[in-house]
């Protein structure tokens, strides 16, 4: 045998160890959870990016389910039993998504996922957890199609063609707006902003002309230019705080002077910090608001800051909520999942959570209460 | 086996037909591409959307999707691969960035909503399958007359046009044959997944098809196999080890990856690595002694 022959056979075999130890690992593993299942604990997952460009959104989503988790367990459990917390990390990719799913429902043998939090992942973990008949809650995934997966797939934040309509609805109608622009990010969320939004707004006034730009773009005089030829009245940005707070400044810069409408995409104090002067009067959707003074919000916002130091962003109050959802109808299915527990989350009417009230749609999406936000002194207040 | 296991070994082979059809065009035959993941991407859409919109059955649309991969590596390469030198690397890698500005632009992609709904045909026999005929069909190619050609173009390419190799020819051939079985993982990564969205197939994926060549070793078939299977078990395997450490397995990752290259740079298998198990009959063609351009 020759010397890099045995060093062949040696990564043979140390790839092959390496894949038994796992396979034993998992082994071993599913055994004690199916002891622990109907025993003293009812185990739930996260999944979304704990790392990569996209790591903002997955970790405030973790951070909210565990203050609800926290919760729960504070004042005794589920029935007794301890809540378990398993969170995976994602990195955004939607591969990676469908292994966690996977590995969260076979190898720790979860009741239910919160998750996934960007919508490319929800699509491929999804199904998989739809197939197994695992409840899955999604805090974030906005995209058209999300809840439409199939029966066990929930989620609990505005969806896009809502929280658009809406704006435009209240727009035309409480504003009087007759003219306006749209531009959008080219994304899913960017599209599905927009198409909402056009639909109505042309049923209500009309849309001057839509342009659109591409993701890491930062230079938007060329679409402002052809948008201010148009004379419109208002100019809805279909994307995110970052390009918006540009846009505002670009627009102010050419002497475009319009009400600039936004969605969820637009809080954030960045877009302050970043905006500045510019973002005056904008007006946004959002389905929640850190300086609510309600009794709920300032005890969820408050437990947040003791426990990570920050404060907590739409992300952690939808998952939050989700989080709370789902260990209510978990307590109502007597620690049971499956399809009992698939049935008592479509039961939920009207949940109190700090995201306003909740109910499911019958294909699992949420209906929820819009606010609206203004920028009014380089502060976030609410409209009306 | 539980689904999870299932899924790792499905990725496996996906990423094993990847590496082992970079590595015909990269180790050997010298041509660096940095687009693999765009072919594997042009074959994904196409076969979904010819089995949506045609109705056609799996297997007919995963191999239509194939030739769709090639017939694009056929036009990327005739203008690119005239030229000596490293043209190809930077034409694939535009060509990677308007492949996905195409299909984000496209209504019949859907755009940057991707295409969801694909009905889960992938199955593990389908890809095992496909896995031992893309190995057997390469083997077959490298150690044919054609492949020869590769490896001599590989080694020089002027020496080789001078023994009467037509080098462009031969350079087109090996891209095309390597945009076909990129094409196919393409289908068969869509039609199990069930979902596909335009930055799937973007320059990550083929850097890390490109890593999984390098790692595995340039110019061995059977190293691009051995080095998809560590790049897509390691950040699996590390997730399972402990929490703390799957808290930063994207960090050992990278440091494996750093110390593998570092203690063995000609990667895990070398190109003049004798594989006799393998080349009695099993799976390719015996190799004769000296019978390989050193």
């Amino acid at each position: 045998m020759s010397y890099s022959k045995k060093i062949l056979v040696f990564f043979m075999i140390a790839t092959m160890a390496v894949l038994t130890l796992a396979g034993c690992g998992g082994g071993g593993a599913s055994n004690d959870d199916s002891q622990s299942a109907s025993g003293d604990v009812i185990k739930i997952g996260t999944l979304g990016p704990l790392t990569g460009n996209v790591a903002t959104y997955g970790i405030s989503v973790k951070n909210g389910v565990e203050i609800a988790v926290d919760e729960f367990n504070a004042d005794g459990g589920i029935d007794g039993k301890e809540i378990k917390l398993f969170s995976e990390d994602t990195r955004g990719d939607q591969t990676e998504a469908a292994s966690t799913a996977n590995k969260l429902i076979q190898q720790d043998n979860v009741l239910a996922i919160v998750g996934g939090v960007i919508s490319s992942e929800t699509m491929t973990a999804g199904p998989i957890s739809n197939d197994a008949k695992v409840v899955m809650i999604s805090p974030s995934s906005t995209a058209t199609g999300v809840p439409e997966i199939g029966d066990y797939v929930f989620r609990n934040c505005l969806s896009d063609e809502v929280q658009a309509i809406q704006l435009a609805e209240y727009a035309a109608n409480e504003m009087g707006i007759k003219k306006f622009a749209i531009i959008y990010h080219n994304n899913d969320y960017g599209l599905s902003l927009k198409d909402a939004f056009e639909e109505k707004a042309k049923e209500l006034a009309e849309v001057t002309n839509v342009e659109a730009y591409n993701e890491g773009e930062s230079d938007f005089r060329a679409q402002l230019t052809k948008i201010k030829n148009y004379e419109p009245d208002a100019l809805y940005i279909a994307g995110y705080y970052t390009e918006a707070a540009k846009i505002a400044q670009q627009a102010r810069e050419q002497g475009l002077d319009v009400q600039i409408l936004g969605a969820d995409g637009f809080y954030s104090p960045k877009l302050i910090e970043l905006g500045g002067d510019a973002v005056e009067n904008v007006i946004f959707t959002a389905g929640f608001f850190t300086d609510d003074p309600a009794e709920n919000v300032q005890s969820f916002v408050s437990a947040y800051k003791d426990k990570f130091g920050s404060e907590p962003d739409m992300f952690a109050a939808q998952a939050y909520d989700a989080a709370k959802i789902l260990l209510t109808a978990i307590k109502n299915s007597g620690g049971e999942g499956g399809e009992k527990l698939q049935s008592e989350m479509a039961k939920i009417k009207d949940f109190p959570g700090i995201t306003g009230k909740t109910s499911f749609t019958s294909t699992g999406d949420a209906l929820k209460d819009i606010i609206k936000l203004k920028v009014e002194n380089g502060k976030f207040v609410k409209v009306k | 086996m539980n689904a999870y296991y299932l899924q790792i070994l499905t990725v496996i082979g996906i990423n094993i037909i990847l590496a082992a059809s970079l590595n015909l065009i990269s180790g050997y035959t010298g041509q660096l591409s940095l687009g693999h993941a765009t072919f594997m991407g042009i074959g994904a859409y196409s076969a979904t959307l010819i089995s949506i919109h045609l109705g056609l059955p799996f297997i007919i649309s995963l191999i239509i999707g194939g030739v769709v991969a090639a017939i694009f590596g056929f036009i990327i390469g005739v203008p690119t691969l005239r030229l000596k030198g490293d043209y190809l690397a930077i034409a694939t890698l535009g060509f990677g960035e308007i492949m996905k500005n195409i299909n984000l632009n496209l209504k019949i992609t859907g755009g940057p909503m991707g295409l969801r709904g694909i009905p889960q045909a992938t199955n593990i026999y389908i890809v095992i399958a496909a896995v031992v005929l893309t190995i057997f069909a390469i083997n077959r190619i490298i150690n044919s007359r054609v492949g020869k050609s590769f490896i001599a173009i590989r080694e020089d390419e002027l020496a080789a046009e001078a023994m009467g190799i037509n080098t462009t020819h031969y350079k087109i051939l090996s891209f095309v044959i390597g945009a076909f079985f990129a094409g196919i993982a393409g289908g068969l990564y869509a039609f199990f997944f069930r979902y596909i969205h335009p930055s799937n197939f973007g320059f990550m994926k083929s850097i890390e098809i490109l890593c999984m060549v390098v790692l595995g070793g340039m110019g061995n078939t059977y190293g691009a196999v051995l080095g998809a299977i560590i790049i897509t078990v390691l950040p699996e395997f590390l997730r399972t080890v402990s929490p703390v450490i799957s808290q930063y397995r994207m960090v050992f990752y990278g440091l494996l990856l750093v110390i593998m290259m570092i203690v063995r740079p000609q990667g895990i298998l070398s190109q003049d690595f004798d594989f006799t198990l393998f080349n009695h009959g099993l799976l390719g063609y015996k190799k004769k002694k000296g019978g390989q351009i050193q």
